[in-house]
């Protein structure tokens, strides 16, 4: 997914756009920010600065600058949760663990390398079960006696999910299973970083309920969701561009913009 | 019918079952031991070179590897691997080390054994006691557990050479200098450690004990190699123990592999064999699945008796000590020949890994194997390493082909049962084609 | 007409390229090269009996294809570099091998080679694995097997005189190295850690007396160039595994950092340490190799035969090294870095990250698989480490 937030100086969203990313998101982040611009009635001038952050972050050739997601989730998490020392984001393609004080990133840990903990994951054995991905937190949501996964890598986690449908399990049951799994990896990685709360879950993922549940009962706490969980990183970046900007004008110095259209990456061509 | 089902597939044998019970009672002494205030060690398998000093000074020994495979068979390992992860060690390392550091972890938490932990249990030890030998883990993991425990770490040492430098002149006695000045600090750092004297005279009684049990284990050992064997692989496993560790009384060890050695005598001039009918001989490297020795059950009646296994636990060829005085240096000697006591033999047959792969060789010649099931595990490299140097030389100088089953030490989902059996059938096609082979190139079996 | 011989950091990419160009030049001139691996083969005693000695590397750019017939893939991914390269007979070139106790999977590996590669000359040295007296003197004990071994060889006598010409050699070298890092501790650094590295891996292939010539060149380059590394934002040290290719280090640089110091074997722990000159040499070469090298393969205790433990005190013995380069090339952080299945270094880590926490040191540990491929997810953990720590 792509997502872009466009925020003023007094810290009001102007904008927020989630748009999915695809094979061709590397040439088309320039059509997404069209969206964003839009919807908050501006122009492409008159915005004073352009962060980007994520995987696809070298590929926005009209960013002023890169941050790194983790840097940025930091900032957006802890602007929505004035408390949160921890923040979990399960995104579809990586989970992060981030350890924020005072507002700051000052440690991290990451999974980009094995899409078991990830939403892939999710999306594999939703798929194996002939079932979307909005309705898996319903439906987990009736079991009553959650699988124990043994599988810890997603290729075989799918083989037996099918088998167990076979063997006449209720898919409810399965589907919790498939949730607790996900959220015992994730917790398994994240407790590397001594976790304190508040505890704030965020990305695509945690918009599943039944996972949610699970990452409360493996951490034994509570865990805090955003209004829009996949807005945080986005929001981050937008929060920090303004940080930047302001401390610019404060110090009466020029804001350092690269020179920058708004058009397709050309690299690719 | 019912009972013709209940027959067991693998003859045990008798003299096995008191043998094997001793390693049960060993965690009950060492919680017993510990509660009683002795002091207690946590040592890694050294191979006789420090156990007899450390009983020798009165301490309880508790073996952390040993632990490793206990939390796996009870379930605990993985809370405990989890905690590992926890703490930022890498995911890679030997399960065992990772099981030990979990564990440690949850025990400072505490201050005190935690209530989950297997059979009792490893009390907080007053002495570290890691080796330099065969592993790298054996000592890193033991530094590393200065993190949770404030027990001094000892590393004993033990050479390394290899196989054409163990020949060299002079190398030998070196190799031995070297281990008794070692041991001999290490005598003198318990006397300050524990602010009491070592007994030299018990010191000197347990060193020939062992070198006694060891040479009756080896003498039972080459029984195996007639045919039928009369003594299965499960058997093996099940009474080593007591010529590993010090397992109780060495007196009372003695006597029972002595009891042993009669049953196998027995059986091998009455031709009994360990299986039914033996109709392939195979050895087994390295580590056992220890949660599923089920499917040797399952492999013999299909007529697969296992004749010889695991070189790391077989004991050393046996020699004359009676010319050596000092127990120390009996001591470093049966551990130095316990490694490179196939230097000579590989050197002559120019095979280079003189431990851990030759001696294979030397086993599947003399033993008669018509094939070998290698089990390589994903997180012990030091029982990996060498397995496909193995299954090369033994396929293409000696015309022994392998089966491969991987698993690993406490990851036990990855052992596949049904597949090994699965293949069980094409693999006898291919040990019946190799003795073929076999008979071509001259050997003789 | 002649073209004339590159010098200075031209020679060293020149010879970072391809290493084997200078070492196949030498044996057509009938100079014997002789391959090692890892720190512990005397270096000393190789070149006093005109062998040249060429360090034995992997290539991480190439794909592993002929190791997997005999090492299992879940080991060291250098060690199966090396030993696939030589499978292929990309170190055919060499006159012999020389190898040692390094760790668990080098030791295995050592025998394998021998087994598979049969070398006309090959010597596995014991290193023993702590630091004690008794230790100490079976070292010595090896390295006279191995003078026995090397004279057998070559047909040659090894005189003392020789050998304590090419320690004061090597001993020349290690100061030139030195002198070489001193030029990283000034803001921005006169060379760069990507540069500096590129020279450590060139002297490893080359005669001494060749290399102590080449790094007069660079040093004097560096000193006078006035295009020199910008200045940027972080100093980092790095501490671990062996980096035996510039692509770790370039990937931390372009991400905004200065890798000022090392703490790698083809890095300071080869130079940072010179050999007394004893009354038998063997003594001072003993010493300095099993005791001055800071590898984690060797047990190191705070006080030998403590019985008492303390750990903080412990860290401190092991790695208080670390506090001083840090504070001597003013580096703001560390990167620690280990290769998957590495042991000596993994078991480190949490005990290490508790020491550099104690003093204050920002830090971050990347575990990565030796391939290109590895780098680019670690380019966000460095990137996102310097915001932390900017």
């Amino acid at each position: 997914m792509t997502k872009v937030v466009i925020l003023d100086t007094d810290g009001e969203i102007r904008a927020r756009i989630v748009g999915p990313t695809g094979a061709e998101h590397r040439r088309l982040a320039n059509k997404v920010m069209e969206e964003a611009l839009e919807q908050a009635n501006l122009s492409f001038d008159e915005i004073s600065y352009v962060i980007a952050t994520g995987y696809g972050r070298i590929n926005v050739p009209f960013a002023d600058r890169q941050i790194t997601e983790l840097t940025c989730h930091a900032r957006g998490v802890a602007s929505l949760f004035p408390n949160a020392k921890t923040a979990l984001d399960i995104g579809g393609q990586d989970a992060k663990g981030l350890k924020i004080r005072d507002g700051e990133l000052v440690d991290f840990v990451m999974n980009d390398k094995c899409a078991a903990g990830t939403g892939r994951f999710l999306e594999v054995l939703a798929d194996a079960l002939g079932l979307r991905l909005d309705e898996l937190g319903s439906i987990s949501a009736k079991s009553t006696n959650k699988v124990q996964m043994s599988s810890t890598c997603t290729v075989f986690a799918q083989m037996e999910v099918v088998f167990r449908l076979s063997e006449g399990v209720p898919v409810e049951d399965i589907v919790a299973g498939v949730h607790d799994a996900i959220a015992s990896r994730t917790v398994s990685m994240i407790r590397r970083l001594k976790i304190e709360p508040d505890v704030v879950f965020t990305g695509g993922v945690a918009k599943n309920t039944g996972v949610v549940k699970a990452v409360r009962e493996n951490l034994g706490c509570e865990v805090l969701i955003p209004e829009d969980p996949l807005l945080s990183g986005a929001i981050g970046a937008a929060i920090l561009g303004k940080e930047l900007t302001l401390k610019a004008l404060a110090k009466g110095e020029p804001i350092q913009r690269k020179e920058r259209r708004l058009e397709e990456a050309t690299f690719f061509k | 019918m019912t009972n013709e089902k209940k027959k067991k597939a693998i003859n045990r044998l008798q003299t096995m079952y008191p043998l094997r019970a001793n390693i049960d009672k060993m965690y009950e002494r060492g919680v017993e031991a510990s509660k009683a205030g002795k002091p207690t060690v946590w040592s890694m398998v050294n191979w006789w070179e420090a156990d007899p000093i450390l009983k020798a000074m009165g301490l309880e020994i508790v073996y952390p590897e040993n632990y490793g495979a206990v939390s796996a068979a009870f379930g605990t390992a993985q809370a405990y691997l989890e905690r590992s992860d926890a703490e930022g060690f890498p995911t890679h390392m030997c399960g065992y080390a990772r099981n030990c550091l979990g564990y440690a972890a949850r025990m400072k938490d505490l201050g005190e054994i935690p209530p989950e932990a297997p059979m009792g249990g490893m009390a907080k030890p007053v002495l570290l006691l890691s080796s330099g030998s065969l592993c790298d883990a054996r000592y890193k993991w033991f530094q590393a557990l200065g993190r949770y425990l404030d027990a001094p770490v000892w590393t004993v040492e033990i050479p390394h050479p290899g196989v054409e430098e163990s020949q060299i002149e002079g190398a030998y006695k070196q190799a031995i200098n070297f281990m008794v000045k070692e041991l001999r600090e290490l005598v003198a750092f318990l006397e300050r450690l524990l602010n009491k004297k070592i007994n030299w005279g018990k010191l000197d009684e347990i060193a020939n004990d062992l070198i006694e049990i060891n040479r009756v284990w080896y003498e039972i050992n080459e029984l195996r190699k007639t045919s039928p064997c009369p003594m299965h692989s499960r058997d093996f496993w099940s009474s080593m123990n007591a010529s590993l560790y010090p397992a109780g009384d060495p007196k009372v060890s003695l006597k029972l592999y002595k009891d042993m050695y009669q049953e196998v005598k027995d059986r091998v001039e009455n031709k009994i064999g360990a299986v039914a009918e033996e109709k392939y001989r195979l050895l087994f490297a390295e580590l056992p699945p220890w949660h599923d020795l089920k499917i040797f059950d399952e492999l013999a009646e299909r007529g697969w008796n296992f004749v010889v296994e695991t070189w790391a636990y077989h004991p050393p060829k046996p020699m004359d000590y009676s010319q050596i005085n000092d127990p120390l240096e009996r001591i470093a000697t049966q551990t130095y020949r316990w490694f490179t006591g196939y230097f000579e033999d590989a050197l002559k047959e120019r095979e280079y890994m003189g431990y851990f792969a030759y001696p294979y060789l030397e086993y599947a010649r003399t033993y008669q194997c018509d094939g070998a099931l290698l089990h390589p595990l994903l997180t012990c490299r030091t029982a990996t390493n060498h397995l496909m140097l193995t299954q090369d030389r033994l396929l293409n100088k000696l015309k022994v082909p392998s089966l491969v089953a991987e698993g690993d030490i406490v990851d036990l989902k990855l052992f596949n049962h049904a597949d090994i059996m699965r293949k069980a059938e094409v693999f006898e096609e291919m040990m019946d084609y190799y003795q073929g082979e076999r008979r071509k190139e001259g050997l003789e079996w | 007409m002649m073209e004339e011989a590159k010098k200075g950091l031209t020679r060293v990419r020149e010879i970072y390229q391809d290493r084997t160009q200078r070492a196949k030049e030498l044996k057509a001139e009938g100079k014997p090269v002789m391959g090692y691996f890892c720190l512990y083969p005397v270096l000393e005693m190789l070149t006093a009996l005109d062998l040249v000695p060429y360090r034995i590397f992997g290539d991480m750019r190439e794909p592993i294809t002929r190791a997997d017939a005999c090492l299992p893939t879940v080991v060291c991914p250098f060690i199966r570099s090396c030993l696939d390269l030589g499978l292929k007979g990309k170190y055919d070139f060499l006159d012999g091998v020389v190898m040692c106790h390094s760790c668990e999977v080098g030791e295995k590996t050592a025998h394998i080679w021998r087994t598979y590669l049969n070398p006309s000359y090959f010597h596995f040295i014991d290193t023993p694995h702590t630091m004690h007296e008794a230790a100490q003197e079976q070292f010595k004990e090896q390295l006279k097997g191995f003078k026995k071994s090397l004279e057998s060889f070559t047909g040659k006598e090894l005189p003392s005189e020789r050998l304590e010409e090419a320690i004061r050699a090597y001993n020349q070298q290690r100061a030139l190295v030195r002198e070489l890092y001193d030029l990283m501790k000034p803001d921005p650094p006169l060379i760069s850690g990507t540069e500096t590295l590129q020279v450590m891996v060139a002297l490893a292939g080359i005669p001494v007396e060749e290399g102590n010539e080449l790094l007069r060149q660079v040093i004097s380059e560096v000193k006078e160039r006035k295009d020199g590394p910008e200045k940027k934002p972080a100093r980092l040290l790095v501490w671990g595994s062996i980096i035996d290719d510039v692509a770790l280090i370039e990937m931390i640089e372009n991400a905004g950092a200065e890798v000022v110091m090392d703490d790698t074997c083809v890095g300071s722990r080869a130079y940072f340490d010179d050999v007394e000159l004893t009354d038998d040499p063997l003594e001072g070469l003993a010493y300095r190799y099993l005791v001055e090298i800071k590898c984690p393969r060797t047990f190191r205790e705070a006080v030998y035969g403590e019985t008492k433990k303390e750990h903080m005190a412990d860290l401190e013995s092991r790695f208080g090294y670390l506090k001083d380069y840090a504070k001597e090339w003013n580096a703001k952080g560390v990167i620690l870095q280990s290769l998957r299945y590495c042991d000596i270094h993994g078991y480190e880590v949490p005990g290490l990250k508790d020491y550099l926490d104690h003093i204050g040191l920002p830090n971050i540990y990347l575990e990565w698989d030796y391939s290109k491929a590895a780098l680019a997810p670690l380019r966000t953990r460095v990137e996102a480490f310097l915001e932390v720590i900017g």
